[in-house]
């Protein structure tokens, strides 16, 4: 299947190896693998601080920007940057023309139809839940909010990682509550940012893992960046790292 | 009427304003649940996951009754005839005696019925009162009062103030007793708000009673009998209908 | 602590947040009744279909809220009960505190009631020289204590056993006991006493039934029913969004609400009350009064984003499964919607501009929507809520300019100009984030200036405590790098190692 990778602007800056990995899954599970490289962010940020104008003008240009691509899918390591892509149609509820927004959401939501996060788009649509992976330890699974709420990812990643050879996956306490990060939230209100991190962290450490596997790179640098400050061993990973290692 | 008014005015005119918006969230209503269609419901899964409604196909609705009156800590007697429904009043009120709640003033409510039971209760009492005064009642240790429906599902008595006046007897006084026929009990809270709303009008005040009164204010510790009963007692009658006589 | 303001959010949020007794005492909670309401939902096979008969029927109601009002009204008062409007809280106060002034009341025993929390009746009746008692037991405790409810259920939430004793020693002379059967009869009889001299009783309304006039209220303890048949007035206060059409909608509502607020099947006692008794000698008031209040809700109709909020039965649930809420309670809001639903309500009723802070105070992460027993959307109402803000912020900057040069330095005029300056600076951000987002090539500079520009502060791989000036040059690194490290910008990004040579490897078997 032919399949264009957004990688997001945060993998791309900070993560990039989030990046390779799901370039490396997916081509082993035989897509071809195309990477637009006008693609920065997908407004997110903006987004849920309130700027939904300066929102509207990234979102207008990632639609562009996928229509000009013949990929069937729009795959992407990322819960919230994906269920950004699906709130696209929201942008355009009032401003300006009727019209014109009317438009705009019919493009939106065929943009958004074939926008997926990873793996979702291997389980659903591929129907693949083994990827070949192989990776020796104790791992967790924390449910990123976006992906589990906005996109009912959900068993998917519990799949994939069962089926990853030589690891042992524990199911965390608190695996569907927030990490505490929300994009701006994180900075505007740290205390309240660490407090609810602090339960995720503790609930990691009770878990006794070598990893805790996420497949958003936010979440994963809001937990690895507390653990890293506790000097915990525990490996803040991503899901297409776990899935790419072998 | 000024308030009036304006808040109507105020009303329609911000549905007015609504309009056009409307047309876009219904929209997107549609498009949501396209969406999902396309992507299932695994979330809506882990929701549902453990969903083990118990069968109750097998249980009589007196059983079911029973059991979740228990579980929010009422207690549940079965009697077979008039006999056995004085002897069970025998028992609770002697039983509330050898308690720290005493049991030895009943007040009634104003049901015919309960003063014909009353007098054939051998247990000693000191006082019996036919629905006292607001003012009385505060210092009666029992409340008896028929019920007019009860919910099995939910283990709820529904009070009805036009079949009798039971709005404090079965509040105020630190034990009530209440008497329900079998023939009575619906099985969901559905059918019995359907037959509360049966007659031409409505009564004045219907109450519904799930359990002695409770609180978990404190600590979040839970303690029985904070403004209302502490014990509740339902004697379900099995035999000829009681209540409606 | 007793009464913070919404404007002081994120001192109050601090504050709570090295409360451990508090913070415990929340963990505690919220996780129970976290539980029991999943363990409770999970007990109905039609849980899913219930939540959206129940959004239909709100919806339906919202969309026609002027004749379903008229419809009640008229059944209401056909069964003698006396309706009155009131456009804000000023109004509704002053109804309330006439009809009990026309009664010659002196004695007011009141049940749980949000809607008199929000128009501060107690206040007014006070001053209207009324003894107002809170008759639920945890509205008791906290009006002993001259405080505010922490949560919409439980509202002494955040006081211990042993706080409550002493206060109850201090106020009531009780002999201390940390036993919580004690505390408790100690509050009934004490009540009970108050019951008994009471002349006029206030309760709120959980729904009110169009169809027939009547109004349900739901309780565990027994209050509500001493309030609303003891005395010989009843005035029942409302929010005009407590209307259901039909009685038999009532069955729905019954099921979720209990379910979702404590996680029981029914709560001890509902009462549902269809005008005046018929004859004098019956049992409970001679009059009922149902006072109607607006105060800010039917502007919410104006779109259907807001209008949601309206669809909400008060049960807590999104308070409980909120992680800012878990951990900061009830009191940091500032009012008395806390948690997810009072960080959109509240600043709908109150002002944008009084409350611009709650609608932020959220990491989005759709707990609340998921418990919602209405299926309220309350992340996509705190969105909209923020681009309103940040609409509002462009009004005010160019207004608030324009004012200070009339106002000259006025020290207030100041104070507003300091509290634009930051909001200006966030805005130019985001405008300067788009301008760089939309353009690749610049994109791409800008992270290569990052990458120099983090070289004297990345230690290991990573970077640590970011403070001093630096921190004051970017606050947001600072606020991130206070309790967690940060990832540096890559050595080479993803599009660099495209470029590189990773477009053209396609060899599936590759080690990266
Ligand atoms: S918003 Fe929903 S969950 Fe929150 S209190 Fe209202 S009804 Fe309950």
């Amino acid at each position: 299947m032919r399949v264009a990778l957004f990688v997001t602007c945060l993998v791309d800056q900070m993560w990039p190896s989030v990046g390779v990995s799901t370039l490396e899954v997916l081509r082993r599970v035989g897509c071809t693998v195309e990477f637009d490289e006008r693609q920065t962010c997908c407004g997110q940020p903006a987004f849920n601080t309130g700027y939904s104008a300066e929102a509207r003008q990234l979102a207008e240009r990632f639609i562009q920007m996928c229509e000009e691509s013949e990929a069937e899918a729009i795959v992407s390591p990322s819960g919230s940057c994906t269920a950004m892509v699906h709130h696209y149609p929201a942008l355009f509820d009032n401003a300006g023309d009727a019209q014109e927004n009317h438009e705009w959401r019919r493009r939106a939501r065929a943009v958004a139809e074939r926008t997926f996060e990873l793996s979702s788009f291997l389980v659903r649509v591929l129907k693949i839940d083994d990827v070949g992976a192989r990776w020796p330890g104790r791992v967790t699974w924390h449910d990123a909010c976006h992906a589990l709420r906005d996109l009912n990812v959900h068993s998917e990643p519990r799949r994939l990682i069962g089926n990853v050879r030589e690891a042992e996956f524990v199911e965390l306490d608190n695996a569907d509550s927030c990490c505490g990060f929300g994009g701006t939230f994180s900075v505007k209100y740290p205390e309240i940012s660490v407090a609810i991190l602090d339960q995720k962290i503790e609930a990691i450490e009770k878990a006794g893992v070598q990893a805790v596997v996420s497949g958003d790179a936010s979440c994963l640098m809001q937990i690895g960046g507390r653990l890293s400050r506790k000097g915990s061993n525990v490996r803040a990973m991503h899901l297409a790292e776990l899935l790419a290692s072998r | 009427m000024a308030a009036r008014e304006s808040i109507l005015r105020s009303i329609r005119e911000h549905l007015v304003a609504s309009a056009p918006h409307d047309v876009v969230h219904a929209e997107k209503g549609d498009e949501q649940s396209e969406l999902t269609l396309d992507i299932g419901h695994p979330n809506g899964d882990r929701l549902s996951a453990s969903v083990g409604v118990q069968n109750d196909g097998a249980r009589s609705l007196i059983e079911v009754f029973g059991a979740n009156l228990e579980a929010v800590g009422g207690h549940c007697i079965v009697a077979r005839s008039e006999a056995e429904v004085i002897e069970a009043l025998n028992g609770i009120i002697a039983s509330l005696q050898d308690s720290p709640l005493r049991g030895r003033t009943i007040a009634l409510s104003n049901a015919p019925l309960l003063e014909r039971l009353m007098a054939r209760v051998e247990t000693r009492v000191d006082e019996i009162a036919v629905s006292p005064s607001a003012a009385e009642l505060f210092d009666y240790d029992v409340g008896i009062s028929t019920a007019q429906a009860a919910i099995a599902e939910t283990g709820t008595l529904m009070i009805d103030s036009e079949a009798e006046r039971h709005r404090l007897v079965s509040l105020v006084p630190p034990a009530h007793i209440a008497i329900v026929d079998a023939a009575n009990i619906r099985l969901t809270l559905g059918e019995t708000l359907a037959t509360a709303s049966q007659g031409p009008e409505l009564s004045p005040t219907i109450t519904f009673i799930t359990g002695p009164s409770r609180t978990a204010d404190i600590e979040l510790t839970l303690a029985i009998g904070v403004h209302g009963p502490q014990e509740l007692y339902v004697v379900v009658n099995e035999g000829p209908p009681l209540t409606n006589s | 602590m007793s009464h913070l303001t919404t404007e002081t959010f994120d001192s109050n949020a601090r504050a709570a947040l090295v409360d451990t007794q508090l913070r415990g005492a929340l963990r505690n909670a919220t996780s129970l009744f976290g539980k029991r309401r999943l363990a409770a939902a999970r007990g109905l096979e039609n849980w899913e279909d219930l939540r959206t008969q129940a959004r239909a029927i709100k919806d339906d109601v919202l969309l026609h809220l002027d004749r379903y009002l008229e419809e009640f009204v008229s059944n209401a008062e056909q069964r003698g009960a006396k309706v009155h409007w009131a456009r804000d809280a000023s109004e509704a106060n002053q109804i309330v505190c006439d009809l009990a002034r026309q009664q010659g009341v002196r004695n007011v025993v009141k049940s749980k009631s949000m809607v008199t929390e929000e128009i501060h009746l107690n206040d007014a009746l006070q001053a209207s020289g009324m003894e107002v008692i809170e008759t639920d037991l945890g509205e008791y405790i906290i009006q002993l204590a001259g405080e505010a409810p922490s949560h919409i259920i439980v509202p002494a939430i955040h006081k211990t056993k042993g706080q409550i004793a002493e206060l109850f020693t201090a106020k009531l002379g009780i002999e201390p006991t940390d036993d919580v059967d004690k505390l408790t009869s100690v509050a009934r009889n004490v009540l009970r006493q108050r019951f008994a001299n009471a002349d006029l009783g206030i309760s709120g309304v959980n729904f009110a039934v169009a169809e027939t006039g009547t109004i349900l209220i739901l309780e565990n303890e027994g209050n509500v029913r001493l309030t609303t048949s003891l005395p010989k007035v009843h005035i029942a206060l409302m929010g005009i969004e407590k209307i259901l059409p039909r009685f038999v909608d009532l069955d729905v509502f019954l099921k979720l609400l209990p379910r979702s607020g404590t996680g029981q099947q029914l709560t001890t006692y509902q009462s549902l009350i269809t005008g005046t008794k018929r004859r004098p000698e019956d049992e409970g008031p001679e009059q009922l009064h149902i006072v109607l209040l607006d105060n800010g809700r039917s502007r919410m109709l104006a779109h259907p984003t807001t209008r949601q909020a309206l669809a909400c039965i008060r049960c807590g649930a999104c308070l409980n499964a909120c992680p800012v809420y878990q951990q900061i309670g009830g009191h940091a809001y500032g009012s008395v919607y806390p948690g997810p639903i009072g960080a959109v309500i509240t600043p709908q009723l109150i002002g944008l501009g009084k409350a611009s802070q709650l609608p932020y105070a959220s990491s989005l992460c759709g707990a609340c929507r998921e418990v919602c027993p209405v299926k309220i959307d309350i992340p996509e109402l705190l969105l909209h809520l923020r681009a309103e803000i940040t609409d509002r912020k462009q009004e005010q900057e160019q207004a608030g300019g324009r004012r200070q040069e009339q106002a000259g330095g006025r020290r207030q005029e100041q104070e507003a100009g300091g509290s634009f300056k930051k909001r200006t600076g966030e805005r130019f951000a985001f405008r300067l984030f788009a301008a760089v987002m939309t353009r690749p090539r610049t994109y791409e500079f800008s992270v290569k200036v990052g990458r120099l520009l983090q070289r004297s502060i990345v230690r290991r791989g990573k970077i640590g405590r970011v403070g001093g000036m630096l921190a004051q040059l970017a606050p947001p690194l600072g606020a991130w790098t206070n309790a967690r490290d940060m990832r540096p910008i890559a050595e080479s990004t993803f599009r660099e190692q495209w470029r590189a040579g990773l477009r053209d490897d396609t060899d599936p078997g590759s080690d990266t």
